[in-house]
């Protein structure tokens, strides 16, 4: 499988088809994965690709949006490839994907090699990329569990109250580093709502409730467009459950709009478009 | 609770159809709650979702966006995409607990004073009866 990568990543620097090939290699604790630039045909040995490639590495391409580049990517990278390809923030040209099939990611952390795979893996429906240029790897029968939503579930079942201070008490250990909004693939505005000063949506002040302000700022902007690679989860420093709001957006979403984010590379997020008839439950006062 | 609680409501009512709407229940003498803080926005879709959230946030009780019904929208289409907007935001909040009962989108013409009136009436009961927001 690496070597069928190497293989492709030669090919293409070589031809000058592409000035860089991002992909992985093994992370200086001999263990785990970092993400790789490979601009010289030396260096492609270096690539690998294991159950430790976790990062979605879509992000980068939007350093190089004018630079022909090649991407290895895994189902659910390719879908965030989609969404930024659907927004028209890369063009389809310059990129050449190397996509791979993938039975799913192990947790991984510093030195840290886990035998059990992440939760998103563990519901993934999808283990071919939606778009790809090359694939790699010997296509995987897609099981077809139902996509479930077990801890989002038991959230909503709780009283009110018991959800609000759930909340509170994660969103007060919130630093308001935004390594969940720089290492999301969706979250790419030049500046940062979070960060404006005219109007100060969000003060600088560290309380629960302007923590949430900046969360309800994430992950609604991410409603509709948010392909649950859960990156913002695995880099927040203290561990806040982020998946929990992505994933209750992505599954009212799916109830609402009958939509999921990042299968083609022409749909247009839920909130960008309307069906003049649908009904939402909402706006539907009588007296 | 208290006897005398008094919800707190922020409405944003549109510059076109609810504002006008709120504008004939006053020209008709028609009473409404006096709970109800009213603001006036060029229409529902301009009503950013973080408006919702800081309302809540500075401790509004309720939140109402009003506007044109779906169809008579003045920039034709504004309203249909409030609907999706806050319609999944309404959820977002309820998760967060921020019960989806405080947050409503109505619509409300331009000719409908008593309509608006019966709608703040019945919102502003609906809080009185939730109560005060556990923060």
């Amino acid at each position: 499988m690496i070597q069928q990568i190497k293989e492709k990543a030669k090919e293409l620097l070589d031809s000058g088809a592409v000035s860089c090939v991002i992909g992985y290699e093994r992370a200086s604790d001999g263990l785990t994965a970092r993400p790789l630039f490979v601009y010289e045909a030396e260096d492609i040995d270096r690539l690998i690709f294991d159950e430790t490639c976790t990062h979605n590495l879509v992000k980068y391409l939007l350093n190089r949006k004018d630079e022909p580049t090649a991407i290895v990517v895994k189902p659910c990278d390719a879908r965030a490839l989609n969404v930024l390809l659907g927004e028209k923030q890369l063009r389809r040209e310059n990129v050449f994907i190397i996509g791979v099939t993938c039975p799913g990611v192990v947790k991984t952390g510093w030195n840290k090699k886990g035998d059990e795979l992440e939760a998103r893996c563990q519901v993934c429906t999808q283990h071919t990329p939606p778009i790809y240029d090359f694939l790699v790897g010997e296509p995987i029968e897609e099981p077809s569990p139902p996509i479930t939503f077990s801890d989002v579930t038991d959230l909503e079942g709780k009283s009110a109250a018991e959800r609000a201070s759930f909340w509170a008490e994660q969103f007060e250990r919130c630093i308001r580093c935004y390594a969940c909004r720089d290492v999301c693939p969706g979250c790419y505005c030049t500046e940062c709502q979070v960060e404006q000063l005219d109007p100060e949506w969000v003060s600088i002040r560290f309380t629960p409730e302007e923590n949430l302000m900046w969360h309800v700022m994430r992950a609604f902007h991410l409603a509709g467009r948010c392909i649950g690679c859960n990156e913002c989860e695995r880099v927040c420093p203290v561990n806040i459950p982020l998946s929990l709001l992505n994933r209750k957006l992505e599954q009212e979403v799916s109830a609402l709009f009958d939509f999921q984010a990042g299968l083609a590379d022409d749909a247009r997020a839920p909130l960008a478009t309307f069906k003049k008839d649908e009904k939402l439950g909402i706006g539907e006062w009588h007296e | 609770m208290a006897i005398d609680y008094q919800p707190k409501v922020v409405g944003f009512l549109c510059n076109w159809c609810s504002y006008a709407g709120a504008d004939i229940a006053g020209i008709s003498r028609i009473t409404y709650p006096p709970n109800i803080r009213i603001i006036r926005v060029p229409c529902s879709a301009r009503v950013n979702a973080l408006f919702i959230v800081k309302c809540f946030q500075q401790g509004a009780d309720g939140v109402l966006v009003a506007g044109c019904h779906p169809g008579d929208c003045h920039y034709s289409e504004g309203n249909y995409h409030a609907r999706r907007r806050f319609a999944l935001l309404r959820e977002l909040l309820d998760f967060l607990g921020i019960e989806k009962e405080r947050f409503w989108l109505e619509w409300v013409s331009a000719s409908e004073g008593k309509r608006f009136s019966r709608l703040v009436s019945a919102f502003t009961d609906e809080l009185s009866r939730m109560g005060p927001r556990n923060t």
